[in-house]
């Protein structure tokens, strides 16, 4: 597809990348959000077993409709889970390079994946991919993703 | 009371499809795509099943023409459920032997109403 394409080489190699990147970001992303996705539903679960011996009344029934509002509302996850699927297929095949697994993507995997698509892009004007790579999704060197999350820093 | 099978490849949407059916007082198995669901009917019989369209290794489709070959599942009621909403998707649904076919989001008392009016 580059080869016949009138652009300069460098601008389609970096166009194939930015694609690449952004589909493993869209992995990651749809990768992280499963796990409070699940945790939710455990959670609704066990509201509506909770709320199985409660007597009848108005408080019951409200209950009730709202634990049917969350049920359907989640599903709107899945929706948005499948949606991006398609994207990242259709993103996955503008690069020759399949999507690496995700399972276990740490520190460690994402360091090696900035590594690999820095071989492939060397200029300097290629520095704010990487940026928005290490800002939007990724792991920052030597550090666990899960530690920064939900803490907080007054100055 | 039924006994229901849910297939889907998503592990929250497994988790509200039998919320949902076990509010009602049905008793819920689930499976993670059509190959693990066909396995799991083999092996029991259910009253109803509730499957995805799109899933890896066999997709909801292809799932409810496999049951149909089974003769315990001949006439057991067999739901789709999923976003696609396509006339053409509901005709193969339904040339593959679907009983019905739900676009999600579902609403939880409207499926308890449907998996009731199959069964009846």
């Amino acid at each position: 597809m580059c080869a016949a394409a009138p652009e300069p080489p460098s601008r389609c190699k970096t166009l194939e990348v930015s694609a690449e990147a952004a589909s493993i970001l869209l992995s990651f992303a749809m990768r992280e959000s499963e796990a409070p996705a699940v945790e939710l539903g455990g959670a609704l679960e066990r509201l509506s077993r909770g709320l199985r011996p409660l007597e009848g009344g108005v408080a019951r029934e409200m209950l009730a409709e709202d634990v049917a509002a969350c049920v359907r509302a989640l599903q709107f996850h899945d929706r948005l889970i499948q949606q991006l699927a398609v994207i990242r297929n259709l993103l996955t095949r503008l690069t020759d390079h399949p999507l690496p697994q995700m399972a276990g993507f740490g520190a460690m995997r994402w360091e090696e994946l900035l590594t690999a698509l820095r071989e492939r892009l060397a200029e300097h004007s290629h520095h704010e991919l990487f940026e928005l790579l290490l800002r939007t999704g990724g792991v920052a060197p030597g550090a666990i993703a899960e530690q920064a999350e939900g803490t907080s820093e007054l100055f | 009371m039924a006994r229901i099978l849910a297939v889907d490849d998503s592990p929250s949407m497994r988790q509200l499809v039998k919320l949902a059916l076990a509010s009602g007082g049905h008793e819920v198995d689930v499976a993670t795509d059509g190959v693990e669901a066909l396995q799991v009917a083999e092996r029991q019989q259910f009253d109803v099943v509730i499957t995805d369209v799109n899933m890896p290794n066999m997709d909801g489709i292809s799932l409810v023409r496999e049951l149909r070959r089974l003769a315990n599942y001949r006439f057991v009621p067999l739901l789709m459920l999923t976003t696609e909403s396509t006339s053409e998707r509901k005709q193969q649904g339904k040339e593959a032997g679907a009983t019905g076919w739900l676009v999600k989001p579902f609403d939880p008392a409207r499926l308890l109403s449907i998996v009731a009016k199959v069964l009846t």
